[in-house]
């Protein structure tokens, strides 16, 4: 078949670089020196990191990921770096602890370089509801990285990392990767421990990975899934009795039909997967998601309705930002939350609150749960009939930052094919199917629970034909 | 009328090592701040995990309380911004609860009462919010300590009972050991719902009551919102929906600031925590584990040991108590002599000492030696209780102790036998006189032997040395007035007089051994009539001395009036005698000669009790009554005997000390004891004014099965009793007719007991009376005596 899909335009399609030159970056001064004089050049048009310090350098020793420069979301903690959460509530605070995540990654000797920037609390779709930074699409300076997670997504794209942790609730891994051409998996819930995350919405909150390559993703995911006891929502999806996911001849690939609303490279970007698999023989079928419709509206209603509760322990109280003087207890929280908070945290903190209400809690909150319980069902079918579902990440490529983009009632009605993962719980995979004009696409792979290492499997395979697009300006080789 | 309905929801702070959700020690007393993590503090990213040792002990506290066990447990979040509380919400429980639908059994005054558990739930605790000038200061050492709440169903009708339940659950998280049931701290805080309704009438608006930090303000803080929402119904006007806080410094409650009670809690399941399932296995290893519960043990050792409620309660009032007993009885000793000792001196030792049992130096062991060494007479009973002292200073061995301090008894019985030989061949005059018939050189005898053997002769031993070597049975005859030793004037008139002489008003009783020799010891001259609480000491002291010495029994010579009183504080006061003691009496004079008769005979022949001779048979000593059934005779008879069991009643035991101060006692008590009687026409001032004069109890005769006018007019008892239970005067109910007075028939009886009135149950007034006097006399402080008089089995089964 003749190149699928991949439109060059402007940009060159280089070869990817290869994993074993990250692991030297960090062990000499002047590797060092070159990577962070990178790095700070780089990340001055992105910002894409709230937070970065050289490491000073070492030798990497043993571990599967010795030596590997990560970023970690500054949404999830990390000992004595920052945890802001792209909130200037906490725009000071430090992390006292590890997340369990990050814990393991350091014990696999990857190096934490520093905290990439988010939406406030991974509240948004943009990285742009932080009042810290606003980060930027390496492929297009005007154009949003995606969020939540737009700071790890872009760090990795434009090569100042080759990996990093995000947090995906209803799409804040996937959309972000996809937007900036890498690839972002969402674990099936629990997967990996949550402990250190700061909790957004806790029910469907999961601690993700952002990669240039599905290998890499397959290296770190490998480390930081496990269930912890610190997290008793964890699981351990190696214990889980999976289907294998089998060759791409006995593959059953359900595609999701497609929605004409939709850009026509995002269609184009599915059609072009579904092709190639038919091509290898696999058993593909056109699939209608009837829940798909209510996703978003769902997944809304819970998510405020959590975060409401996770929030407001930012209240100045005993950490974060406050005011210097405050009559009395409730004023002081009041004016730490009124004056630390930005607006879409207080919408949605109002919006969740609203949802709770004594009287109006069936009738929002219920009522959700109960679509909640029928989408997992609908999904839980699904994947008795095929192995992989094959849709879009987002209905749009990365859009315009600023008021050219996407309302934010927009915003949150494009989160549909994202939030019906989280809300089952179930593994999703962001992939780059290549450049549709100048800007990368993609497809979103869903699976079962506990299917997250079938998933990585066949975005390897399909690396094989698209393979990851990088933007200009993408540093070669560290060595 | 109205009826109150009370529901309580209490909070018990586990005893877990560590909190609920983190691994910080669950302590307190620490510097502010010490016991703190980022999870206990809500720092941002931290998430929970659940405690497997609270619920344990949360689940076991649910099935202790006869709750359905909820399968497959979940917590849930309660909204609500407080500076003491790091997360803004609460974990807790909502919907799913530990346990449903159980139940406690509790006993007010008589009346047993079920009262339902909705439910028991586990939520954390917060931290503590101290103000300090113009600063807040916030510790979070008790942010995260695990919580189980008891919701009860509204089934409490009165505060008092609100107590009663309290403190039995107190008792019962301490037995599980998990939960020190201290209030004053704050490991157990209750808040209440008070709603008051016309009877019949469906639940009336409810009012909540919080900071309730001790039993006793619960009940004062309850006792004060049924009289609050009585009296605003009763003007006709409505009871606002509210919370009150309780202010202890003024004694009356408040109404909380309306901005603190608008929550709404918004709760929703926690998605932090998972559905924790409570499958059979884990079920069935906790009701393995279960410790038998209070109120079983209670049971069990009243049933196993055969011991009065009063004293069961006393040793189960702690398990480590319970536990205690039963180690020294397994140790051989006898149940009923360990628990008398466990209840009395050693508890006084206790408190004087300020240790607990477990931590004091004496151990199961050297108790049970400590008794067979008294039991074996190598030490009598007040040596006994210098040995226990000495080992509580000591930390020592009894045994080592008496033999250091050379405080063992002669017991051998030739030693004895040769001691007694040597006096009775040294004193000829004594013995002739003994030999003669009288008693009384007895005593000069066995002061001679006892001088020989430098006091350490085992008293009894030596005395029934004695007796054998010269083969007499004591019987001593205690003259406490009356006809029987009246004499008639010249004019006809009976006038108190001396008990005639017993050698020859008996001396021609061929039925009588040969053996018995009188001693005849007058303790006044007086009618029956003319008793004092001096006389009742005096012959309660008399009777004990003499019990100690005689081998066969003692006789009392009474009047017929009173005697009915008498009997019974004998009754109360000796439950177990070592010999029968036997009372008499005589309407006339002439009679003398026959009751005193079958007085004698009695005490020979009966067993060791105290007992009521008369010419028509024996009668038991509580609960008679005396009866004038025409001009010439008169009679006694018996009440309620079919009711009336002594081990419904137990008696008490006297304290060891000297005659005057019990005459102290006798007339402290009489002081503050009256009988009264309801007639028509009487006015509840009168009770009141008694009250103003310092009477503290009063003995009631009602009508019936206790039933009396309770209205709101002059002639209604309802301001008597009010006032009463206002000043923690006690009003204990008995009968005018031969009605078993438990309030359980009639409506106006159970307004009574709401009102505070306590059910006496089948006694008569004489003898509900003298138990009252014995019960103040024996106790250590009124409410031990009012204690005393609680404690009885039901009326009905046992």
């Amino acid at each position: 078949m003749a190149e699928p899909g991949i439109r060059a335009s402007g940009y060159e399609i280089k070869e990817h670089v290869v994993q074993a030159d990250w692991k030297t970056v960090l062990n000499t001064a002047d590797t060092v020196s070159e990577y962070g004089a990178t790095v700070d050049a780089r990340n001055g048009e992105l910002e894409a990191f709230l937070e970065f310090r050289s490491p000073a350098p070492e030798d990497p020793g043993e571990g599967p990921l010795a030596g590997l420069p990560v970023a970690v979301k500054d949404n999830i903690a990390v000992r004595d770096f920052r945890l802001t959460c792209g909130s200037k509530l906490l725009e000071q605070f430090e992390s006292p602890y590890d997340a369990t995540a990050v814990a393991q990654l350091k014990e696999a000797g990857a190096r934490i370089v520093g905290k990439t920037s988010l939406d406030e609390f991974g509240m948004g779709s943009a990285t742009d509801t932080s009042t810290l930074s606003a980060t930027r699409n390496p492929w297009d300076l005007s154009r949003t990285a995606g969020g939540s997670s737009g700071g790890s997504a872009a760090a990795v794209a434009s090569g100042m990392v080759p990996v990093a942790l995000g947090s995906d609730t209803g799409g804040s891994v996937r959309q972000p990767a996809s937007f900036c051409g890498v690839y972002g998996l969402k674990p099936t819930y629990g997967a990996v421990s949550r402990f250190g995350l700061v909790a957004y919405a806790s029910s469907l909150d999961t601690i993700g990975v952002v990669a240039d390559t599905p290998q890499r993703l397959e290296s770190v995911f490998s480390v930081i899934a496990g269930s912890d006891e610190k997290d008793q929502t964890s699981v351990d999806i190696r214990s889980m009795q999976v289907r294998e996911t089998p060759g791409l001849k006995a593959l059953t690939v359900g595609v999701l039909a497609p929605d004409t609303a939709d850009d026509p490279a995002v269609q184009q970007a599915v059609r072009d997967v579904e092709t190639y698999l038919q091509s290898q023989g696999a058993n593909t079928e056109r699939v209608n998601l009837p829940v798909l419709e209510y996703a978003a509206a769902v997944y809304y209603t819970i998510a405020t309705a959590e975060a409401g509760a996770n929030l407001a322990r930012f209240d100045g109280v005993r950490y974060g930002e406050r005011p210097l003087y405050a009559e009395n207890p409730d004023e002081l929280v009041r004016l730490s939350r009124s004056t630390g908070l930005g607006d879409e945290v207080k919408l949605r903190i109002l919006l969740g609150t609203y949802v709770l209400r004594s009287g109006f809690h069936d009738q929002y909150y219920g009522r959700a749960q109960r679509l909640r319980a029928r989408i997992s069902r609908d999904m839980q079918d699904l994947f008795t009939r095929v192995d992989v579902l094959v849709s879009p990440v987002f209905p749009t490529l990365a859009f315009p930052l600023g008021s050219d983009g996407l309302t934010p009632y927009q915003r949150k009605q494009a989160d549909r094919y994202t939030t019906v993962a989280n809300l089952a719980g179930v593994p999703a995979l962001a992939l780059p199917t290549g450049v549709y004009d100048g800007l990368p696409g993609g497809v979103q792979l869903t699976g079962p629970k506990g299917g997250d290492f079938g998933l990585i499997r066949l975005a390897k395979v399909l690396a094989g034909v698209f393979p990851p697009p990088t933007p200009p300006n993408y540093p070669r080789v560290w060595s | 009328m109205y009826a109150s309905r009370i529901g309580l929801e209490i909070h018990i702070q586990l005893l877990t090592e560590s909190k609920i959700f983190c691994g910080c020690r669950a302590a307190f007393g620490d510097e502010p701040n010490t016991n703190v993590c980022p999870v206990c503090m809500g720092y941002p990213g931290v998430l929970p995990s659940l405690n497997g040792e609270a619920m344990r002990m949360a689940y076991q506290v649910a099935l202790a309380l006869n709750c359905t066990p909820t399968p497959h447990t979940r917590f849930a979040r309660k909204n609500y911004f407080y500076p003491d509380l790091p997360k803004n919400y609460q974990i807790s429980q909502f919907g799913a609860p530990i346990g449903t639908d159980g139940y406690l059994d509790i006993e007010f005054h008589g009346k047993t009462r079920r009262v339902r558990i909705s439910e028991c739930h586990l939520e954390e605790d917060a931290g503590k919010m101290v103000h300090a000038g113009d600063m807040s200061l916030l510790d979070y050492n008790r942010a995260g300590t695990p919580l189980l709440e008891i919701v009860t169903e509204p089934d409490l009708e009165i505060a008092e009972e609100a107590e009663v339940l309290l403190m039995q659950l107190r008792r019962m998280v301490r037995y599980l050991g998990v939960c020190d049931g201290n209030m004053e701290e704050g490991s157990m805080r209750c808040d209440a719902n008070v709603s008051v309704a016309p009877e019949g009438a469906p639940l009336g608006n409810k009012v909540e009551i919080k900071n309730l930090n001790s039993s006793r303000f619960v009940r004062k803080a309850l006792a004060y919102e049924t009289d609050r929402q009585t009296d605003i119904l009763e003007r006709g006007g409505t009871v606002t929906v509210e919370t009150r806080l309780w202010n202890e410094n003024r004694d009356q409650s408040e109404p909380m600031r309306t901005k603190e009670l608008a929550h709404d809690y918004r709760y929703f399941p926690e998605p932090d925590l998972p559905v924790v399932e409570a499958d059979e296995a884990f079920l069935a290893t906790l009701k393995a584990s279960q410790v038998e519960l209070p109120q079983a043990r209670m049971a069990r050792l009243r049933q196993a040991y055969d011991l009065g409620d009063r004293v069961v309660e006393l040793l189960c009032d702690e398990k480590e108590t319970a536990d205690f007993f039963e180690a020294v009885i397994q140790e051989g000793a006898d149940a009923s002599t360990v628990a008398t000792w466990l209840t009395s001196d050693v508890r006084k030792l206790l408190n004087r000492h300020s240790v607990s049992l477990a931590d004091s130096p004496l151990s199961p062991a050297r108790l049970a030696r400590l008794l067979s060494l008294l039991q074996a007479s190598r030490i009598h009973g007040k040596i006994a209780k210098q040995t226990l002292e000495a080992v509580f200073e000591l930390d020592r061995d009894p045994e080592e102790i008496i033999q250091e301090k050379g405080w063992e008894q002669i017991v051998d019985p030739a030693a004895l036998a040769d001691l007694a030989a040597a006096v009775v061949a040294d004193n000829p005059d004594a013995v002739s006189a003994v030999r003669a018939g009288n008693a009384r050189p007895l005593g000069f005898l066995v002061g001679e032997a006892m001088k020989r053997s430098a006091g350490r002769a085992e008293p009894r031993a030596l005395q029934q040395a004695l007796k054998t070597a010269l083969s007499v049975e004591p019987l001593y005859v205690l003259d406490f007035g009356g006809a029987i030793g009246g004499e008639r004037r010249p004019d006809g008139m009976v006038q108190a007089g001396a008990l005639r002489d017993l050698t020859d008003m008996l001396a021609s009783e061929p039925d009588l051994p040969d053996s018995i020799r009188f001693e005849a010891i007058p303790l006044g001259g007086f009618l029956s009539e003319e008793i004092t609480p001096g006389d009742w000491a005096q012959l309660v002291a008399a009777i004990r001395e003499r019990m100690e010495e005689s081998s066969s029994g003692v006789v009392v010579s009474h009047g017929t009036d009173t005697l009915a009183y008498t009997a019974a504080l004998l009754g109360w006061c000796f439950p177990n005698p070592p010999v029968p003691v036997v009372l008499t009496a005589a309407v006339q004079p002439e009679q003398a000669p026959a009751v005193m008769r079958s007085a004698v005979q009695a005490a020979i022949e009966l067993p060791p009790a105290v007992h009521v001779a008369l010419t028509d048979g024996v009668y038991p000593a509580v609960n008679l009554r005396f009866e004038r059934v025409d001009t010439a005779s008169a009679r006694f008879r018996t009440w309620n005997e079919e009711y009336h069991r002594p081990d419904q009643w137990p008696g008490f035991s006297l304290p060891d000390v000297p005659a005057e101060e019990l005459a102290e006692r006798f007339d402290a008590a009489m002081q503050q004891v009256h009988i009264a009687r309801i007639y028509p026409g009487m006015r509840s001032e009168s009770l009141v004014r008694l009250m103003d004069a310092g009477f503290t109890a009063f003995v009631l005769e009602l009508y019936d099965t206790g039933t009396a006018n309770l209205g709101h007019s002059p002639f209604g008892l309802r301001a008597a009793f009010e006032e009463a239970r206002r000043r923690g005067v006690r009003i204990y109910c008995t009968s005018q007719q031969e009605g078993v007075v438990d309030f359980q028939s009639y409506v106006t009886g159970h307004a009574l007991w709401r009102e505070g009135a306590v059910p006496m149950g089948s006694l008569t007034t004489e003898s509900a009376y003298t138990r009252l006097i014995a019960a103040m006399v024996c106790g250590d402080d009124i409410d031990e005596a009012f204690a005393g008089m609680e404690h009885r089995g039901s009326t009905t089964d046992g």
